[in-house]
């Protein structure tokens, strides 16, 4: 079977889309497809590989849209999910695109270096003798030391795609929830400050990062875990954290959300008091009435219960 | 044409401002990457390391702890996509935490024993000695080892070590090491020079002017004057393009450069060969398949290692299994074509929970690439190279340095020599720790106490060369021309079939007669791309001219090694010879003429006197 691939070329300031065409082989991956396209019909197309076994990340393009590490997604595959034989090859988003499929990589690796990426060992822990930390520990943050920094989850973060200036990529809250998480650290708050000060509050919670990470690490989990870690090491004067609290208490007193005192208690009085022309029309439109006693849920106790549970469930998983 | 429907299409729907600003992502590159000081020359480097991967880095910050000197790590790709990423097993070094009985004696016996004795006994012992130092500053560096009980790192036992001395992160210990010494080096404000394909070694008699390098991102030629400069660029596995667990990236570029300056390259025939690879691209199928009892069976349906190794069967050692399955595919037993030519893993007999418990990798890699369920039918698997024991001559064990002044070597573009003539499972990983902090010591202290001595004309003579052959080669035509990949597949042919698992004279001679004829039509190869940014076609064209020298290089060392030894085999010498060959090879390329010659050192024997191998 013949399968066509439509890859986004942008060489020296010009842009355009190309076709090729490919004979399906057993095993042809997505990698081999676009290598074979190089050798055999256009040597002009630039993309960047080298492990190939799926460790270096170096290949990671969008395929129909969604992120994949070229090396190890059949064609064949593709072809299945999509039901088609026309595969649209493009770069990574939320990157800069230097040639092709290649992107650049430099602005993110200035971006690691916000969150202080090292640990910084407990004074009992030395050069010569190494640290100590038990397998629980070590189970605790193992996940996210897996991260290949292939760059799928910035490629399809919403947020990013929004503004990347007040917000790190997935995969650096990664590697912050990896620091923090580890307890040969011995400040944590450290790493969590610079990641609060860098945009931690400001997740989409869109999940994308982790419906494309090849690696199966849950980048937006990780930022979960940050966020509860911001409430456990006092570093919650913030108003994505203060919001957080006032959702949490909203729900467990009335079992509903009170509009009129969230942004109040999110963004202190002042703040709040920049929103009123926003709060005017809610009103007018009978979106919110703030003489109106904010009603009780009359399901009240199924809700405190659900939240107990949930709250049961997540010291479980950890 | 479909796609997925996400939520992230839900979500661009519902903001109409993501949506503009999403397109507005996709824009060209600025032109900013690598530091505005190297591409005006404005800076000369004291320490100047070429590679990113395990050596390289931590070169970087041993050199990088003198804060006085300007220390940068140069790379054709980015950090972090490394050959050392693949390395699964873990790092040894004895430290006792898993067995207290383990010695550094014992570490320098079984290396050297491994070795098949071709191996420096003085640099063994060197070695064992500060790997597990090595492994202790790994932790305070932030390595995620896996643990044990009392809080140390775990260690695990490798094939041909008589302790469990390995320690590791799950089955992904090299890619934990990289990044962990990336983020070492980001914290530490070292500079990387990302995407720079360093094209050579610029020198004026003995004086050492920097580094030529094409920046791909811009395709400018940029010299990089430097103090002293170390290569750790890695192997050369791509000799065997398909048949290698190396990444596209191992092309022995800085052997090549350090042999152009007058560096041996020393045992280069030592080439490492895993009996199991994926017959369709080389990818490794782990050891632990034999060990939890998969079979080995040919066309016929025949369990052939009963052949080679009666008592042992599947599990004699690696280069036993590679040469049988070489042998079964050489006499017609084996299934598939070419070089894509193989024999049968069969994991039928294994249950399958077991399979999925322990050998998930295993059958994930077979069903991702051959298309085969493993528990359910056999997978075509062949010998792949894997290691490269050889290299550039490290001269002096305790610096670091080449018998060049300034330039200094590490990881496995070097040959210490460690690993002798058959590298032992997890001590790649613990040489490049050693030997790469070493090296950044020792050309730290030569920056320190040398100033720069090479001429910065002298680099901008070396880019205008460079920028007429880029000129000359991208806008040559296809007509009467081969291209690079047509090239290089002959290349490996070549390679493969006469200088690969089995060697013997005549198929050598012929090789290196192949070989010329490639040369000469590398002369003249068409590459096909002519423009400026990220042209990966001329940096393809680059690295095929320095696969095509190693390939002299190993045949050259092969020929005049008339033994056999480790991963060397020779056929019409089927035993190993102390008597003659108890001793390193030097291959030199001669500067004016591009001729390869051989010279010999011998092994330096300490303690133990060699003796026949047995397991």
């Amino acid at each position: 079977m013949d399968v066509k691939l439509r890859i986004h070329r942008f060489v020296e300031g010009r842009k355009w889309e190309q076709d090729y065409t490919v004979t399906l082989k057993t095993g042809m991956t997505v990698l081999e497809a676009l290598i074979e396209i190089k050798e055999k019909q256009d040597p002009t197309l630039s993309f960047t590989c080298s492990c190939r076994s799926s460790i270096c990340g170096a290949c990671a393009v969008r395929v129909n849209g969604n992120a994949e590490l070229a090396c190890e997604m059949l064609v064949e595959n593709l072809v299945k999910r999509y039901d088609t034989n026309e595969l649209i090859i493009e770069p990574l988003g939320n990157f800069k695109v230097i040639r092709d499929l290649v992107v650049d990589w430099d602005p993110k690796y200035a971006r690691i270096k916000k969150i202080k990426p090292v640990v910084q060992p407990k004074p009992e822990f030395s050069k010569e003798t190494g640290c100590k930390q038990s397998p629980e520990d070590f189970n605790k943050y193992k996940k996210y030391a897996g991260c290949i920094l292939c760059g799928s989850c910035v490629s399809e973060c919403n947020k990013n795609s929004l503004n990347q200036s007040d917000f790190l990529d997935p995969f650096v809250f990664v590697k912050a929830e990896k620091l923090v998480a580890d307890s040969r650290d011995k400040s944590p708050e450290e790493h969590l400050k610079a990641v609060v000060d860098a945009g931690l509050w400001r997740c989409f919670n869109c999940q994308e990062c982790t419906a494309k990470c090849p690696k199966g690490l849950d980048p937006a989990g990780a930022i979960e875990k940050l966020k509860e870690a911001t409430f456990a090491k006092k570093l919650d004067d913030n108003v994505g954290a203060r919001h957080a609290k006032a959702i949490y208490d909203d729900i467990s007193e009335s079992g509903t959300l009170d509009e009129s005192k969230l942004n109040i208690k999110s963004e202190g009085f002042l703040m709040a008091g920049l929103r009123a022309p926003m709060a005017l029309r809610l009103m007018r439109v009978g979106k919110m009435n703030p003489l109106d006693k904010h009603k009780v849920n009359p399901e009240i106790e199924t809700i405190r219960k659900i939240v107990k549970n949930a709250e049961a469930a997540a010291k479980e998983a950890e | 044409m479909a796609t997925e429907i996400s939520r992230r299409t839900f979500i661009k729907g519902a903001a109409a401002a993501g949506v503009v600003l999403a397109a507005g992502t996709y824009f060209a590159w600025d032109g900013k990457n690598i530091p505005e000081k190297v591409k005006t020359g404005d800076v000369t480097y004291d320490v100047l390391v070429i590679g990113s991967g395990g050596a390289g880095m931590r070169a970087a910050l041993a050199a990088a702890e003198r804060k006085e000197l300007k220390v940068a790590v140069m790379t054709k790709l980015v950090p972090t996509r490394s050959a050392s990423t693949m390395a699964q097993g873990g790092m040894n070094g004895v430290t006792g935490v898993s067995d207290p009985t383990d010695t550094v004696e014992s570490h320098v016996f079984d290396t050297i024993k491994g070795g098949d004795y071709l191996c420096d006994q003085d640099a063994v012992e060197y070695f064992a000695e500060r790997a597990g130092e090595n492994i202790y500053e790994m932790d305070y560096m932030g390595y995620p080892y896996n643990r044990q009980k009392d809080g140390a790192f775990h260690q695990r036992k490798m094939g041909g070590h008589s302790h469990p001395r390995a320690s590791y992160f799950e089955d992904r210990a090299g890619h934990a090491m990289v990044h962990t010494l990336f983020e070492q080096c980001l914290e530490n404000n070292i500079d990387f020079i990302s995407e720079c394909q360093m094209l050579e070694i610029s020198m004026d008699g003995d004086k050492l002017n920097g580094v030529i390098a094409m920046d791909m991102r811009t395709g400018n030629l940029i010299g990089v004057p430097a103090k002293s400069i170390i290569i750790a660029t890695g192997g050369y596995g791509r000799v065997y393009w398909v048949r290698t667990s190396n990444p596209y990236s191992s092309t022995g570029d800085g052997i090549v450069a350090g042999m152009n300056v007058g560096i041996p390259f020393k045992d280069p025939e030592m080439v490492q060969f895993h009996p199991t690879g994926l017959s369709a691209n080389g990818v490794l199928l782990s050891e632990s398949s034999r060990a939890e009892g998969a079979l080995l069976i040919n066309k016929d349906g025949e369990r052939f290692m009963s052949k080679y190794a009666p008592e042992r069967m599947e599990l004699a050692t690696r280069d036993i299994v590679a040469r049988a399955i070489a042998t079964e595919i050489e006499q017609g037993r084996g299934v598939g074509e070419g070089i894509h030519a193989g024999v049968y893993m069969d994991f039928t007999k294994i249950p399958a929970e077991r399979i999925h418990e322990r050998l998930g990798q295993v059958y994930d890699l077979s069903r991702r690439f051959a298309g085969v369920d493993i528990t359910k039918e056999p997978v075509p698997i062949a010998p792949t190279c894997h290691y490269s024991m050889g290299g550039l001559e490290m001269a002096d064990f305790h610096t670091g340095e080449s018998r060049v002044k300034g330039v200094y070597v590490a990881g496995e573009c070097s040959c210490v020599s460690v690993h002798g003539a058959n590298r032992l499972g997890a001590n790649s990983l613990s040489e490049v720790l050693v030997f790469g902090h070493t090296a950044g010591d020792g050309a730290a202290e030569f920056a320190k106490a040398n100033s720069y001595v090479g001429s910065q004309d002298s680099l901008a003579k070396a880019c205008d060369k460079w920028k007429t052959t880029f000129d000359k080669v991208t806008t040559r035509g296809r007509e009467g021309n081969k291209s690079v990949p047509e090239i290089r597949d002959a290349m490996i042919n070549t390679m493969w079939y006469k200088a690969g698992v089995f060697r013997d004279e005549a198929q050598l001679t012929q090789a290196s007669a192949e070989l010329d004829a490639l040369d000469k039509e590398y002369e003249h190869c068409y590459v096909g791309d002519n423009s400026h940014v990220y042209n990966t076609a001329f940096e393809q064209y680059v690295e095929l001219g320095n696969l095509l020298q190693i390939s002299h290089a190993i045949v050259q060392g092969a020929l005049a090694r008339k033994e056999s030894r480790g991963g060397h085999s020779r056929r019409d010498f089927p035993k190993r010879d102390d008597a003659n060959f108890l001793k390193h090879t030097l291959i030199f390329k001669d500067k004016e003429t591009g001729k390869y010659r051989a010279e010999y050192k011998d092994v330096v024997i300490t303690k133990y006197q060699p003796k026949e191998r047995k397991y």
